[in-house]
């Protein structure tokens, strides 16, 4: 079922309240709600997310058209691929909106020295950026940087510690199968070049030791 | 609170776009419109207007100086008593921020008495008057006009002796920050305009709103505190940048360790998140770090403008055990929620270090 209702007017909470009153009923597959204030906007935005519904805004004339939808589920007609294609749109969202520091490692050491120095180099510092207090958004590996999520490399452990504090840690995709790690890494863990370019483009801040 | 006869034909709050300090002109638009104004120089004044003081104070001898603050808005709840102590707590608030004791009080309503009948502003004004008595002060006027929306606070006047004043400014490299009130009223208000808090959390957003800081002041006086502010309609991230900018340092922010009130992170995740929240992360997103690496509900919350916020005090960490210890004596749940350091003026730098470092 698909629900229009005109906001226009009615002072906060009024707009955000009844767009979830109508999204409680869970036969509302749909709501178009017409809002007057960007704030309106921004508050349907976060009811969006935490409902993990579609999220659409347009600026009309002197007001915004805004689309709340549920996903579609895998017992849909289109199935899987587009319950994938609709994960990828989430995670876009999230990125989209709100993506802080990031921190890049695409080898597994810590500059160019002796190969052993430098990769307990690396092992620090993921150590001291636990430690910091800073909790980066994001820590994307590539490259032979895949190769700290083997489960016999002693950066595993820093890694999940990074992972429980609330960073998403993603691996690339190819270099996880070029390198044969394959069925080691958690699949839920790998990610694609597409996500890692959005997320380094997104970032407030990138970090590359 | 909720079993008081509530009578009225119109909720006091139907028609108020903004409640409380989320009223409030933005720090962007206030600095705009005192840009240029002229500034009256005075060796008495011992407060400037830009530092966004809390009160000014007025040096009248040596060992006397008076706090003058004013502060009122639209109704925050639809009950007119409770609304009335809100905004007294709220208005009183600003002189115990400069550490001074609060002496007299003159009621400021406007009111639209077309509307509501009078008993809901003699209600209103019982409230304010019996937590101006609660604070040890006097009721000693006022003055009322018609308008179309209800208005109400007051004016305060304190006494403090001139090497007492506790100002945005003062504090020094190393010093902690003690939070002695939990955040997110802007957030409650709305949820509670849309009936969507649990009563528990209703209490303990009232509770925090209507608590006098008489007896945090007084506990916090036995401690060397180097600045004090209270928290209101900028948010905590907006009172943290002028403490920053006052004592011309930065701020580090452990948003783990900030006190929040019950159910309103989720409310803020669900997008019950005020304007004046909007507002504020406009104005100081600008002076904060890594805000975006904690999550967007918790960010709105420290964006949150206040109603009625806590003390934010300033002290030596070697003090800081003890100042929690004893305002848990006297049932003020206070917390450390970060220190000042060497670096940029002003800047406020979020970390999240877990709840107890």
């Amino acid at each position: 079922m698909e629900k229009t209702v005109d906001l226009r007017g009615l002072v906060c909470p009024e707009p955000v309240l009844r767009t979830k009153k109508l999204l409680d009923d869970a036969s509302v597959a749909k709501v178009e709600a017409l809002v007057e204030t960007e704030v309106n906007v921004n508050n349907l935005q976060r009811l969006a997310n935490s409902l993990k519904l579609r999220f659409q805004s347009t600026a009309e004339n002197d007001f915004f058209r805004v689309v709340l939808e549920r996903p579609a589920t895998a017992s849909d007609t289109a199935g899987a691929a587009a319950t994938h294609e609709h994960e990828t749109a989430q995670t876009m969202q999230t990125i989209a909106s709100n993506v802080g520091t990031v921190v890049f490692l695409p080898k597994d050491k810590f500059g160019d020295g002796d190969p052993e120095f430098s990769a307990n180099l690396l092992n620090l510092f993921l150590q001291t950026l636990l430690q910091s207090g800073h909790k980066p958004r994001a820590v994307l590996l590539a490259n032979t940087g895949i190769k700290l999520l083997d489960p016999d490399a002693p950066t595993l452990k820093v890694l999940n510690d990074l992972k429980d504090a609330g960073a998403e840690v993603l691996a690339c995709g190819l270099c996880v199968e070029f390198y044969g790690l394959k069925g080691k890494i958690p699949t839920d863990q790998i990610t694609n070049m597409f996500a890692i370019c959005e997320f380094l483009m997104a970032a407030d801040k990138v970090i590359q030791p | 609170m909720t079993d008081r006869p509530n009578a009225i034909p119109r909720k006091l709050t139907a028609n108020v776009k903004a409640a409380g300090c989320a009223a409030k002109l933005s720090s962007a638009e206030l600095s705009q419109v005192l840009h240029g104004l002229p500034r009256h120089e005075c060796k008495e004044l011992l407060t400037s207007i830009e530092n966004f003081e809390d009160a000014a104070v007025y040096k009248l001898r040596e060992d006397l100086a008076i706090i003058q603050t004013v502060d009122f808005f639209p109704p925050v709840v639809d009950d007119p008593y409770l609304y009335g102590q809100i905004a007294a707590t709220n208005a009183l608030s600003d002189v115990y921020a400069m550490g001074g004791r609060p002496l007299l009080a003159l009621n400021i309503l406007c009111f639209p008495t077309c509307d509501y009948p009078l008993d809901v502003v003699h209600e209103i004004l019982r409230g304010g008057g019996d937590q101006v008595a609660a604070a040890g002060a006097v009721v000693a006027g006022g003055h009322s006009i018609q308008s179309s929306e209800p208005v109400y606070g007051l004016c305060v006047t304190g006494i403090i002796s001139p090497k007492e004043v506790l100002t945005n400014g003062g504090a020094r490299a190393g010093d902690r920050l003690v939070l002695c009130k939990p955040i997110g009223t802007g957030v409650g208000l709305l949820a509670i305009k849309a009936g969507l808090l649990s009563q528990a959390a209703e209490q303990a957003l009232i509770k925090g709103m209507t608590t006098l800081s008489t007896s945090t002041l007084e506990c916090a006086r036995a401690y060397n505190l180097t600045a004090a502010t209270d928290v209101t309609g900028f948010g905590l991230i907006g009172h943290l940048h002028e403490m920053a900018k006052g004592s011309q340092l930065t701020v580090r922010l452990n948003a783990d360790a900030v006190p929040l009130l019950p159910e309103m992170l989720a409310l803020a995740e669900q997008g019950f998140v005020p304007a004046g929240a909007y507002g504020n992360r406009k104005s100081f997103e600008q002076f904060t770090t890594y805000i975006n690496d904690v999550d967007l509900s918790l960010s709105d919350l420290l964006f949150d403008p206040q109603t009625s916020g806590g003390l934010l005090l300033a002290l030596d960490k070697s003090q800081v055990e003890d100042l929690l210890r004893s305002l848990k004596k006297v049932g003020i749940d206070a917390a450390c929620i970060g220190e000042f350091l060497d670096g940029k003026s002003g800047v406020v730098e979020v970390v999240s270090y877990g709840k107890n470092s």
